[in-house]
């Protein structure tokens, strides 16, 4: 009894065993993935572009797109080799990814702009971000808060010249005015708040403020470099090929990317379209090209982490965003 | 006369009639109170952003029903196959329970970001997910319901020369069932949510998919389209166990 017992629990074990072994990707796989930081949507038509109109297919690439969510660090999988390229969280992204010592590489940057932006009802009287002093401002602390931080040293203003607050992912609070500023992307929550009818709102950009912090970074591995950088060189030019093709057809772009989703509303995603392009044709997407990596900003951000603590140390920049891929795609690639 | 109170039980005690008594309670309580839609949207508009997207609804019910059962199958027969070597095996208790207990106070979270890195954005992820979160209380649930059997009658049957394998078929087996089907039915609600959670390490389809994107556009009347869909596959699956149960364990241990 106890021998047949155990036998069938052995049994069961190897059986589990060998599910889960099947189940594991098989090694050394050709096709290369690409993580998002997040769900199928507008913010990356570029990539669902360059896949749907035989971009990366022509470029050699059999291209796995794989979304993101709340719980994904695009940083890490990319990193680890899970993924072999992804569109990270942005300039901080890499620097941290870096600092702990990831073999990561930025090797283009989406968004030219800020993309996240301040938002105060026009009644409330605010109208700088010197205003800000004194008064109740609510960001989110997943990585945008040193954005603030900046913003807050560039003009002037003592972080203890104001309430900052945690913000949670949604905006009704703002919407019910529990505090006087709240963070948005332009892409999105700006979008939501227009949507709800809020327009009695202005807006403060970061830009404007002189502090610039690209975001959506294109990143692979050290490996690949090292070891493929012809399929580097082959993602990065069909992905800004992409990007260009779905700001010269934008119908067809959003169709490309609601077939991508699931549940996706047709009128979101224009707008958000509209609004990524707003950031990526923008200070060098428009003189260098789409997906310009901006050293000068890049070292600005490091020296402001640095200063607010969350960085112990600069990282080697030159190791950390590698500008020689973007350098060789096609201008007819790139530029608009 | 008599008879309508009676006739009113009869018809509360009918769960379609509680579908639709809170539905037309939520038809009603918006207007009468007038309760802004961030609260909660009139049925109306909930049921019509529904039906806007019903295909994606029904692919999304589909594919999340498909990671629950797949992964409670597994984690049921995991479950089982551990309670009762448990059961049985002392050593292995001592040597995995604790394993267990550890392995259950880690955040699905944590494990999560793991599994991704072992499975990528396939439905095995999602199945592994769901797997691990109706594991345990089934393992448990056999593990206590194989404990209860009555020491008398283990001792009565082998005065009869019953074997081990008879004691467990015949004797342990159905007094644990009942506690075996507890386990079961806690397992197939914590499978949904961990077939939903594991959605949200990337996916295009899914319950769960279409519930982050909903938050994250602050669609509230899609939300609410989606706390209904999960609530009604979490009923049906719950349900169809508790069929089962009344069909083939209906007996409750002394």
């Amino acid at each position: 009894m106890r021998k047949s017992l155990m036998r069938g629990a052995g049994a069961a074990l190897v059986a589990a065993l060998t599910l889960w072994g099947a189940t594991q990707p098989a090694g050394a796989a050709e096709p290369v993935s690409v993580r998002l930081k997040w769900l199928p949507q507008a913010q990356f038509a570029g990539i669902y572009v360059a896949k749907a109109k035989g971009f990366y297919e022509a470029g050699g690439l059999d291209v796995t797109v794989n979304p993101g969510g709340p719980n994904i660090n695009v940083e890490t999988l990319v990193a680890s080799g899970a993924d072999t390229f992804g569109i990270a969280s942005g300039t901080e992204g890499v620097l941290y990814a870096r600092e702990k010592g990831l073999p990561l590489v930025c090797i283009g940057m989406s968004q030219q702009m800020t993309p996240f932006a301040y938002v105060a009802y026009t009644e409330s009287g605010i109208n700088s971000v010197k205003d800000f002093k004194g008064k109740k401002v609510a960001t989110w602390f997943t990585g945008p808060q040193y954005t603030l931080f900046s913003v807050l040293a560039h003009e002037g203003l003592a972080q203890s010249d104001l309430q900052v607050v945690s913000q949670p992912f949604s905006m009704q609070p703002f919407i019910d005015k529990q505090y006087d500023v709240a963070t948005v992307t332009l892409y999105n929550e700006l979008n939501t708040l227009k949507e709800q009818g809020i327009t009695d709102i202005k807006l403060f950009l970061p830009d404007d403020s002189g502090v610039t912090t690209q975001q959506d970074s294109i990143v692979t591995s050290e490996k690949m470099i090292k070891e493929k950088p012809e399929q580097v060189q082959a993602f990065l030019d069909a992905t800004l090929k992409g990007w260009k093709y779905a700001f010269e057809h934008k119908a067809e772009a959003v169709d490309i990317v609601l077939a991508a989703g699931s549940g996706l509303e047709r009128k979101h995603q224009e707008l958000m379209l509209d609004e990524i392009e707003k950031l990526m044709v923008a200070k060098l997407g428009t003189t260098e090209g789409l997906g310009a990596i901006d050293m000068k900003s890049i070292a600005a951000v490091q020296d402001s982490l640095v200063e607010f603590k969350a960085m112990k140390a600069p990282v080697d920049l030159a190791a950390a965003f590698d500008t020689t891929f973007f350098a060789k795609v096609p201008a007819e690639d790139k530029k608009m | 006369m008599s008879g309508s109170p009676n006739a009113l039980r009869r018809v509360l005690a009918n769960p379609f009639a509680a579908i639709v008594i809170v539905a037309l309670a939520w038809w009603i309580a918006v207007p009468l109170f007038k309760i802004e839609p961030r609260f909660l949207p009139p049925i109306s508009v909930v049921f019509a952003d529904g039906m806007s997207v019903w295909r994606d609804l029904a692919a999304g019910l589909w594919r999340t029903l498909l990671e629950t059962v797949l992964g409670f199958l597994a984690g049921a027969i995991l479950g089982i196959a551990f309670g009762v070597g448990f059961a049985y095996l002392r050593f292995l208790e001592r040597a995995f329970f604790p394993i267990f207990v550890a392995l259950q106070t880690v955040p699905v979270i944590a494990f999560g970001a793991i599994v991704v890195i072992w499975f990528g954005n396939t439905i095995m992820a999602k199945v592994v997910i769901a797997l691990y979160l109706a594991f345990f209380p089934v393992a448990v649930n056999t593990l206590r319901g194989l404990e209860t059997t009555d020491p008398q009658r283990i001792a009565l049957m082998k005065s009869f020369g019953a074997s081990g394998l008879q004691l467990f078929l015949k004797l342990a087996l159905p007094t644990a069932l009942p506690s075996i089907m507890i386990g079961l039915k806690l397992g197939i609600s914590l499978s949904l949510a961990g077939a939903i959670v594991g959605e949200w390490f990337g996916d295009t389809v899914g319950l769960g998919v279409m519930l982050l994107q909903s938050l994250y556009f602050e669609q509230i009347p899609r939300v609410w389209v989606l706390i209904v869909a999960c609530g009604a596959l979490g009923t049906v699956l719950y349900g169809f166990l508790a069929l089962i149960e009344r069909r083939f364990v209906w007996w409750r241990p002394d």
